[in-house]
């Protein structure tokens, strides 16, 4: 149990044991205790893990005891998706438990088993796993009360508000024992084999509204986000990076008057592996974060800047993509498969040729453009960290506290950064204050921990809201070229070709030649009938930083997709939904057209009967197995904005575990693409980022909120897919296609009112 | 130096190392008030909102030397601790409003600002002009609709 006077606490997993054949770890701990492994993570971590997760040892524990508290131990993280809130409704679904007898802890990370979220997993890919667990402690607690009946007949026994009752013949007084009194005796049985999973008809958690658990405590201040641990006894620090990308630090600045210290921050790679030399930080050490902050703009440090970085710089990075596009180095076919003895690179002559043949003169070709994009989380990066040092003054052990999507690698860069091994390092995952894909990194982690190990002292490392924006891990740039040929409503060809750098190559992860799924996400398998058809994808070598942001190649491809299609549908003079009808060929699931034609129904009456000086745009997109359309109504475009008014959103995202959170996660994807459609960029000139701050990263604010309405469209009851991300893609296009519709220009770039500003509140 | 500051009905003697420091780092760093939050410094974003003397105020550029002899309210003070009795929260609760949470606690100090200067209802959204990167707007206009 780890404690601040924050109330901060965590439970501690039994570290890295083994699960059964079954993938189950009995154990009593004083009650029952059920380990498992839950999946963590969606495909960034497919991509990013050195090795497959440990699925053979446990990683999420549900543990009763004997007051009868039911509570599940797990180690992903709770930044606003309602990840809590679903695994507890699981849980309590297949335990027989009601909805306030269960409780979900984030558990203390266990450095042999994996944890991270993303990918819009959170829920969906742990949804099995949970369920089963939950029914393995079920009928384990049933085996007990086998014990006090005699009779070994499971028809005879059932579950219900966590106690087992007893409807066989046997006299038995009271025959109804509740979980915490069984938990001890079940935790000496073997789960059996039919574990009698919940027909989802009978649900009566799964699928409902309801609250969730963490909202009280972020109405009051008591919810503790990472920048909220505090110590009596604590020191502040602030980053203060080099401003240009790539320098590094010449010589340390002296200790200003006020500062207890400044401590030179080595960069990591995105491994955890310290780069031996670069030191591209420096952190101002204080009494508190302000003065520390002050010190830290004043201090003045010497850098070393790189040959290359006057060639780092938004203008060049477009015209080396554009060079790229027109060129045809470097050309990779990710759709269709290359055949046998064809490399995606070698194929490329082969299918264009094919598709030139068909295509002809294209009825339409059109080049889009976007830009990279800061995450922007409200809560800034930030991390705690306490040493315990030996006699010897070396360090023992450490504490770490960090609003983090990926655990694991915070022990990873712990680990790296200070020297000590996994075990010595205990990691408290906080509430985060978003995250956005930005916390899967942990730049910010081994930064903190080089500083403690200097200090000393329990210390806080903040990076003000400037250093966030700057030193972010971007949303890639990207220029796609569409090229098709119509014939009369039908596609005959189709050309599709990206220029994008690949967050894998970048942290080399990629091997030579080899296609980066996120860098064509959307762009291939689309639920079109589009002829004979190619996708490439050239490589970009820009050396800016880029990461994970909410719906990753989703949010560039379904832009550059479903503007071109309406630009089509335009160019047939066919109705936007009718022309996407005829091209979906999404068979047998018909998911895509049933989310078309449930927003095609939600919006029929109003788009039909606009008012002048009104538009609508439609658009649609799958992500993480999510499908959605999105129709928008918009007014009044000016020079730096337009009025949206309103977005129907249908969504199918299989099994709706919690449809107020399925809502609000459409609500607030919604609100990101419209920031990252109308506003949001960040653009470097010699190597500097120059978005500093919230007043030129204009977003959406109160006034400015469409009223949105969601319609769930489930297509199944036995899975869910993802809800944090999906909501993103499709805003972009729509609104676009509604821009289109109103002035008859067409916006092939993101953001539509690039240098926005935001004034003071 | 060091002063006294009211904070949700108590004096605190508190030892701040200038009457210029913003009461946002005073609360957060020195006090261990964690709920007001910092998000840009600027006055652009409104998570650090406080209330000072009824007027709703952004703690991340007042000075603390300009709250001394003020009454200052955080969101920790706005309901006795585990309640979450007071009406603006029961109604972020009722409208399940939070999803990160982070910029909440600015939010409802500023309405509750707001309801003190005499505002009802949908008249409370003109000064709800925070960022919210989550996008709970919606769920904020319905929540306000009903104090």
């Amino acid at each position: 149990m780890a404690t601040t006077n924050n109330k901060i606490t965590a439970s501690q997993p039994e570290m890295g044991l083994a699960l059964n054949r079954r993938g189950f770890l009995v154990r009593a701990l004083g009650g029952l205790s059920l380990g498992f492994f839950l999946p963590e993570a969606g495909h960034f971590f497919d991509l990013q893990a050195a090795d497959p997760p440990p699925q053979q040892l446990a990683n999420a524990y549900i543990r009763i005891f004997p007051d009868n508290t039911v509570t599940l131990l797990f180690g992903g993280c709770e930044m606003g998706q309602g990840t809590k809130t679903g695994l507890a409704q699981i849980l309590a679904e297949e335990l027989f438990v009601e909805w306030n007898q269960v409780k979900v802890e984030q558990s203390l990370v266990d450095p042999i088993v994996t944890y991270g979220t993303g990918g819009s997993s959170g829920v969906s890919r742990r949804y099995d796993r949970l369920r089963n667990a939950g029914a393995a402690a079920r009928e384990l607690l049933i085996l007990a009360a086998m014990d006090k009946t005699g009779d070994t007949n499971r028809n005879n026994y059932r579950a219900q508000s966590a106690t087992v009752v007893y409807t066989g013949p046997n006299a038995v007084s009271p025959g109804v024992w509740t979980y915490g009194v069984l938990a001890a005796a079940a935790a000496l049985k073997t789960v059996p084999a039919d574990l009698r999973l919940t027909n989802p008809a009978n649900f009566r958690l799964i699928g409902k509204p309801l609250s969730r658990v963490d909202i009280p405590s972020k109405t009051d201040g008591s919810a503790i986000y990472g920048i909220d641990v505090w110590f009596p006894d604590m020191v502040f620090a602030a980053i203060k990076h080099c401003p240009t990308i790539g320098g590094v630090m010449a010589t340390l600045p002296a200790t200003p008057r006020g500062a207890l210290a400044v401590v030179p921050c080595k960069a990591s790679d995105t491994r955890g592996a310290i780069t031996a030399g670069s030191v591209n930080a420096v952190a101002v050490v204080a009494t508190d974060t302000w003065t520390a902050k002050n010190l830290a703009n004043s201090l003045s440090v010497s850098w070393t800047l790189p040959a290359s970085t006057a060639g780092v710089d938004s203008a060049a990075i477009l015209a080396q993509a554009q060079s790229l596009m027109a060129s045809g180095a470097g050309v990779l076919v990710a759709e269709p498969v290359p055949p046998t003895g064809y490399t995606p690179a070698t194929y490329a002559p082969v299918i264009e040729g094919q598709v030139n043949s068909a295509m002809g003169t294209p009825t339409i070709d059109s080049t889009y453009s976007l830009p990279y994009v800061a995450h922007a989380t409200m809560e800034v990066l930030n991390c705690s960290v306490k040493f315990a040092f030996n006699a010897a003054g070396a360090p023992a052990s450490c504490e770490i506290w960090a609003p983090n999507q990926n655990a694991t690698s915070v022990t990873t860069y712990a680990a790296a950064a200070s020297g000590l091994l996994p075990a010595a390092i205990k990691v408290n995952t906080t509430y985060l204050g978003g995250g956005l894909g930005r916390k899967i990194e942990q730049d910010y982690v081994s930064q903190a921990v080089q500083v403690a190990l200097v200090v000393k002292r329990p210390v806080k490392l903040t990076w003000m809201r400037e250093e966030d924006f700057t030193h972010d891990q971007y949303r890639p740039m990207a220029l796609v070229n569409v090229k098709a040929k119509l014939s009369g409503s039908n596609i005959t060809a189709w050309a599709y070709r990206t220029v994008t750098p690949s967050i894998s190559q970048q942290r080399g992860r990629l091997a030579a030649g080899a296609i980066d799924s996120q860098a064509v996400e959307c762009a291939r398998n689309l639920p079109y009938n589009l002829g004979t058809h190619v996708v490439e994808w050239v490589p970009s070598p820009a050396g800016i930083p880029v990461g994970y942001w909410r719906s990753v190649g989703a949010s560039i491809h379904v832009f550059a997709v479903e503007s071109f299609i309406d630009e089509l549908a335009k160019s047939a003079n066919v109705d936007p939904f009718t022309f996407r009808y005829s091209l979906l060929t999404d068979l047998p699931d018909n998911r895509a057209r049933n989310v078309l034609a449930a927003a095609d129904a939600m919006s029929l009456t109003w788009r039909n009967s606009l008012p002048a000086g009104r538009a609508w745009g439609v658009a649609i997109g799958e992500a993480f197995g999510t499908w959605v359309c999105e129709v928008v109504e918009i007014s009044a475009p000016t020079a730096t904005s337009i009025t949206v008014h309103r977005v129907n959103c249908a969504v199918d995202c299989g099994m709706a575990i919690n449809p107020n959170s399925v809502e609000a996660q459409m609500q607030g994807g919604i609100v990101h693409g419209l920031n990252a459609t109308l506003w949001g960029q960040t653009t470097f000139t010699a190597g500097k980022a120059n978005q500093k701050n919230f007043n030129v990263n204009r977003m959406l604010r109160l006034n400015e909120m469409p009223q949105i309405t969601v319609k769930i469209v489930q297509s199944s009851t036995t899975a869910p897919t993802g809800t944090g991300e999906p909501g993103v893609p499709p805003v972009a296009a729509a609104v676009g296609n509604a821009y289109a519709r109103l002035t008859g220009k067409r916006q092939r770039s993101l953001p539509f009112f690039p240098g926005a500003v935001m004034g003071g509140i | 130096m060091n002063i006294t500051l009211n904070v949700n009905g108590q004096n605190k003697q508190v030892a701040v190392p200038s009457l210029d420091m913003p009461l946002l780092w005073v609360l957060r760093d020195i006090m261990g008030l964690t709920g007001t939050k910092y998000g840009c410094g600027i006055e652009v974003c409104g998570a650090c909102t406080v209330i000072i003397d009824n007027q709703r105020e952004h703690a991340c550029v007042f000075n603390v030397g300009s709250a001394v002899g003020k009454k200052i309210t955080t969101i920790e003070g706005l309901s006795a601790p585990g309640t979450q009795s007071h009406p603006v929260q029961k109604a972020w609760i009722d409208n399940q409003v939070p999803q990160c949470g982070y910029c909440q606690p600015g939010m409802i100090m500023a309405c509750e600002a707001a309801r003190r200067a005499g505002h009802h209802g949908t008249e409370i959204l003109s000064e709800l002009k925070h960022l919210c990167v989550c996008g709970t707007y919606q769920r904020i206009r319905e929540a306000v609709k009903t104090l």
